[in-house]
This record gives structure tokens, sequence and C-alpha cells, in this order.
């Protein structure tokens, strides 16, 4: 399936949304006449249907309607894995915009048209970004990047929301309760994105906390010429990672930079409790000397303090060997429910088990080789196993912490990466293990 | 004077509330003989007329000065003085919206409202020339017959921004910018080289030598 074609206005994309939804129905309705004749059919086959449709509408779509539906298919694991990976780069399109509207929003913004602020000022942008298009200029005498954002972002995601929510309901089968905190927690993210001078703050708390890491480069920001639509920055020179592998880096280079990435996620999680939530290959630029320069802080997703002692105490092997901790962490994670029988909470919770310790494998041993194809793999396969659990999938409630959404894509971003990377990194011993294990010792004692 | 006369008018009209009843009292609030008021204008619906031009005049003058707007193509020119003009008229917000909500009561009919009348005349002659030079830079195409209604289509387009931005309620006006570019772009993609040309002009080859 192409994507060569992009409805773009919104009566098109609503006209998608009505096909598809129609589409679903129609399966349905299939199904169980099949399922007539004979009674055997299972809803696996059901279930392929709808994720072939509904991926054949998805790949016409663009925008935050398609990064929502791919966020939420990928918690419950609706898409088969091949097919959510098309949609990682999913962007939100626009077309580019006029030269006097890019001066009409530095008016509004500064006063002033982008001739007067800079030196130099190129009409032509160099490169689209997510929301909105990057300009080159100089200011001072130096080479600077400035990201206008498109107008009427905002509306336009609410209402790419509004319309994939009654599909959501079906699609996943979930609850309209449950599935409003995952939506909301997708939506307030998206909206986050368009607001440049947060983004500009978060860039700035990031980059000060991670200063002392070595071989890890930010870029310096500008304030008076950055407001909601606009933002100003120090051009970072570098490759992204498809080119800077085709000059056949060392592999004690593609360490060092791996090993910088792994140390600023390291930082974010468990020291300042907000991350960098968008760990995908267009984020980062990889410098001639070794060095690993990260841009745009437009998603970052804070860690609420008791969803963080509670998700990473998996990752304590101490911790995790103790059931009455475990299932306290279940619980609390909502990955159990109280209204479960004890056998499906029995299975789900060896599931998860299995999952979490192969998930937390580079944390455990004082170093690990994220070129391992084999243990990628594994997490797919193991994944693909989950989620044709039929526990799972007869849940009508979602599983896992709503907080837990941004949080497993950024792990899954951040091991993705650094397999390209084919990076081998140090990631054992950490004081942050001591905290957790702190944190949940008082318990530890009760139980034992 | 006349500037004077124009600001008073703005701001009795702001601080009242409607619009001044006739010449003698707001001649009056000018402190002026009611005479000597016609030197400069015939009527308050010809001080309205003229603020509307004015502003127009304005915005043309201050856009057109600037050293980017001349390497502008024809399209980048008429947004151009579009987002001008919706800037020009933030200023005055208030006042635009009292006199396009008060239209209603003296044209039932939807027609242009009278207080644009000297506005529409400077912007169709502005938008003559401009769709002269989009012709001659093949920009848009020219047509027989349908060439000549291009500016009285811009002054429509013209016309629906301003009242979509009188009914814009997103911050900043957002919305409005987005509706300038769509309804520019679409302006010009309807003006320039369509299939709709080849298929005319297909047909008339078809139908004469059949």
């Amino acid at each position: 399936m192409e994507q060569n074609s992009i409805p773009s206005s919104k009566v098109e994309r609503a006209m998608r949304f009505v096909k598809t939804g129609a589409q679903i129905g129609g399966n349905y309705i299939k199904h169980y006449s099949k399922k007539m004749v004979d009674p055997s059919l299972s809803r696996e086959e059901l279930h392929e249907d709808n994720a072939t449709d509904v991926y054949n509408a998805l790949s016409e779509l663009k925008g935050s309607a398609l990064k929502v539906a791919q966020m939420l298919s990928m918690e419950k694991n609706i898409l088969p894995r091949q097919y959510t990976n098309k949609f990682q780069m999913a962007q939100y399109n626009a077309p580019p915009l006029s030269g006097p509207l890019i001066i009409q929003t530095f008016i509004k913004s500064f006063g002033k048209a982008p001739q007067e602020i800079f030196e130099q000022f190129n009409m032509k942008a160099c490169n689209a970004a997510s929301i909105g298009q990057v300009h080159e200029a100089i200011l001072n005498q130096k080479k600077i990047a400035i990201k206008i954002q498109y107008p009427g972002v905002a509306e336009s995601i609410k209402s790419d929301l509004r319309m994939v929510k009654p599909i959501a309901f079906r699609l996943l089968d979930m609850n309209e309760k449950e599935l409003e905190k995952y939506i909301k927690e997708v939506e307030g993210k998206l909206l986050e994105e368009t607001d440049y001078e947060l983004e500009y703050k978060r860039s700035i708390e990031i980059s000060e906390a991670c200063a002392h890491i070595p071989n890890l480069v930010f870029t310096k920001y500008y304030k008076e010429y950055t407001s909601k639509r606009v933002l100003t920055m120090d051009w970072m020179e570098g490759l992204h990672l498809d080119d800077y592998l085709k000059t056949n880096p060392s592999q004690e280079e593609r360490n060092r930079i791996g090993q910088a990435m792994w140390d600023f996620y390291d930082i974010q999680v468990h020291e300042l409790k907000s991350v960098h939530a968008d760990p995908h290959p267009g984020n980062f630029l990889m410098q001639e000397n070794g060095k690993l320069g990260v841009i745009d802080f437009g998603c970052v997703k804070e860690i609420p303090e008791d969803f963080y002692y509670n998700y990473f105490a998996l990752l304590v092997n101490e911790l995790l060997e103790e059931p009455g901790i475990v299932k306290k962490i279940m619980t609390q994670q909502e990955i159990i429910n109280a209204n479960d029988t004890k056998e499906v909470q029995q299975i789900i919770t060896d599931a998860f088990l299995k999952m979490t310790k192969l998930l937390a494998t580079p944390f455990v041993e004082p170093s690990f080789d994220f070129g391992n194809n084999e243990y990628i793999d594994k997490i797919y396969a193991l994944g693909e196993e989950v989620s044709k659990m039929d526990e799972l999938k007869k849940s009508k409630e979602g599983r896992g912490s709503q907080h837990a959404l941004y949080i497993n894509r950024t792990y899954f971003g951040l091991y993705s990466i650094l397999n390209v990377l084919q990076a081998k990194v140090n990631t054992g011993e950490r004081d942050w293990k001591t905290a957790l294990f702190n944190y949940h010792k008082p318990q530890l004692s009760a139980v034992s | 004077m006349k500037d004077q006369i124009i600001s008073t008018y703005i701001k009795q009209c702001l601080e009242t509330g409607k619009v001044p009843s006739n010449v003698y009292a707001f001649a009056k609030v000018l402190d002026m003989e009611e005479k000597d008021f016609y030197t400069y204008f015939s009527s308050l619906e010809a001080v309205e007329m003229t603020i509307f031009q004015y502003w127009f005049q304005q915005v043309r003058e201050q856009t057109e000065k600037s050293e980017i707007y001349a390497g502008y193509s024809a399209r980048e020119k008429i947004l151009a003085i579009y987002f001008a003009w919706i800037e020009a008229l933030k200023g005055n917000r208030s006042f635009v919206k009292m006199l396009f909500d008060r239209k209603q009561d003296h044209f039932p009919m939807p027609k242009f409202p009278h207080f644009l009348k000297l506005l529409r005349h400077d912007f169709i002659e502005w938008a003559n020339s401009i769709t002269n030079e989009a012709i001659g830079s093949k920009e848009i195409e020219d047509r027989k017959f349908l060439s000549e209604k291009y500016k009285d289509g811009l002054w429509m387009n013209f016309f629906f921004v301003m009242n979509f931005w009188l009914k814009d309620d997103s911050p900043n006006f957002e919305k409005t910018d987005v509706a300038i570019e769509k309804s520019v772009n679409l302006a010009f993609d309807l003006m320039g080289k369509s299939p709709l040309d080849s298929l005319f002009d297909f047909g008339k080859f078809m139908f004469q030598n059949k």
C-alpha cells in the first residue's frame, strides 16, 4: 500500500474515516454471517480484516489523526508490528507557508519582518519539520535556524481527534471511559508540541541538566526571537543517522555516540523525571568528532513520582522476586484490575514479567550490545505473542497506565536507534536502582 | 482637518456605541458650524466611505514600499496586501464590527455595504493592475470575457476575508491567516491554467473538425 495521495481537506479526511467505519462494520457482518455457517471461525480473522482496512485508511491519512491512531494501536497491538513501523515517522502535512504569511507570522510575534531582525533571511524553507518549516538565517554573523509553525495546527489536531475517536472505540474494542484517558494523554502531548515557548523552556531545562554528559551537544536558543509559533536557534551541523552510517564510522565512534544517547535518557528519566519522548532518528544529528547533537524538544513527557517508582521498580531484580510487591506494582500500573479473576491476573502477570525481564536485559548487564539483532527480534516476537493472548484481547479495559504510553514509546525508540547504530553501551550499575529499592523496602520487610 | 474629522468620528462612534444621528449633531461635537463641515464631507456616509478608502491607501503605501514586495509574484503581492489590510483593521476592530453589524438595518438585501463603496472602487482598480501583471507573467490565464471578471472575483474574495475575520474567534486571529492563505491560493488556482482550458480547447477543435 503506497502513501501516494494525501487527502487534505477536512471533509475528505472525514470521508476516509466514515468509509473505514463502514468497512469495519461490514467486516463484523461478514464475520457473523460466516460464523453462522461455520461456528469454528475465530475472531482472529475478523481482527485481521479490520487491521488491513484500518491500515489502508490510515496510510492515506497524515497528521495528528494518524499519530494518535498509531500510538493507540501500538498500545493494544491491534496493527501488526510491520504496519506500525511504517507509521513511525507520521507527520503533520501542510502546504508550505507563503512568503507574505511568514512575514505576517513574524510581525504578529515580534512586530517586525524577519528581514529587519536578521542580517540575512532565506525566504525559501530548507526543511519541513513535523508541524512547521525551517528557515536558514544569519544573526550576528552566525548561521541560525528558525522553525515557523503552520497556523491553525492546534485546531486541526483537535478536529482530527474528534474524527478518530469513534473509530478508535470500534477498533480497539475498549469502553469509552478507558479509551478517553489514553486519548487525553496523546492529545495533551500533541497540543504541547504546538507551543514553541514551552519547547524553548524545556530545551533549556533539559540541556542545562544534561550539559555534563560527555559527547552530547545542545544548540543555543534565542529567547527574544521565540514565540508560540516561532523558534530560533543556532544552526546545528551534523548528519542524520542514515547518512552518518553511510560514512562508515568506526565501532568505537558508534559506541561513543550510543553511550551519549543512553546517558542522556538515563539522566532524564531517573534524575529529571522528564524525558524527551520522541527518540526518532530525525531528532538527532551525528557530528564528525563522534558527538551527538539533540534537536527538537517538542515532545517531553513529565513522569509522575508514584508512576516512576512503580514502573521502574521492575528493573530491580530484588523487587521482581517478591510476589507481594509485584502484585502491588501491577495494580498500581493498572495492568491487572480488581475485577479480573485470579487466573486471569496470574496469566497476565506472568506474561508481563516475561516481557519486562526481556526489556530490562540491557539494565541488568554491566554493558549491552544493542547491535545484537537477535535481542531486538526477540522483543518483536514476544510482543506479537503477548498481543495474541486471549486474556488481553477480550479485556474491554485498557491495560497499563496512560503514562506508560510515552515511556514505552521512548524506550522502544531508543532501543531501535541504538540497534541501527550497532552500539555497545555501558548500562550497568546506576545509583537510581538503590533509590528504587529503598522506596519499596518497607513493604519488602513487611511481606517477608 | 479631514484627518481630525475622521478620528473624531471613529472616537464618537466607539464611545457612544452608535453613529452620530445627523451632521448637525456631529458638527457640534467637532465644535464646528454645520455648513463648514460640508466643505470637507458631503455627508456622514461620505466620512465612513473615506475612512476605508484612506486605510486602504495607507496599507498599499506601506506594503508597496518594502523591498521584499517588489520581488513578489502577483499571488504573493495579493497575500501581502490582505495580511496588511487585516492587520490595519485590527486596530479598529470594534469600529469596523459596529459598521458591519449595522448594515443589516439599512440593507436587508445581501449587498455590499454602502460604506465600502470607495474602498471597493480603489480595490478593484488595484486588483485590475495586479491581474494584468499576473496575466503578463503567465501566473494566470488570459481568458476571453472571463479575464475582465477576475478583479470582481478578487473583490468577493477580499470581502469574504473581511467577513471571516469579523467572525473569527481564534486567538490572534490565526484562522483568518489560514483563510487568507487558502482562499487566495484557490483564487489563483482557479484563474490559472486548468484542465478545463484544455478541455474547452479540445472541444472547440472537435466541434470545428468533426
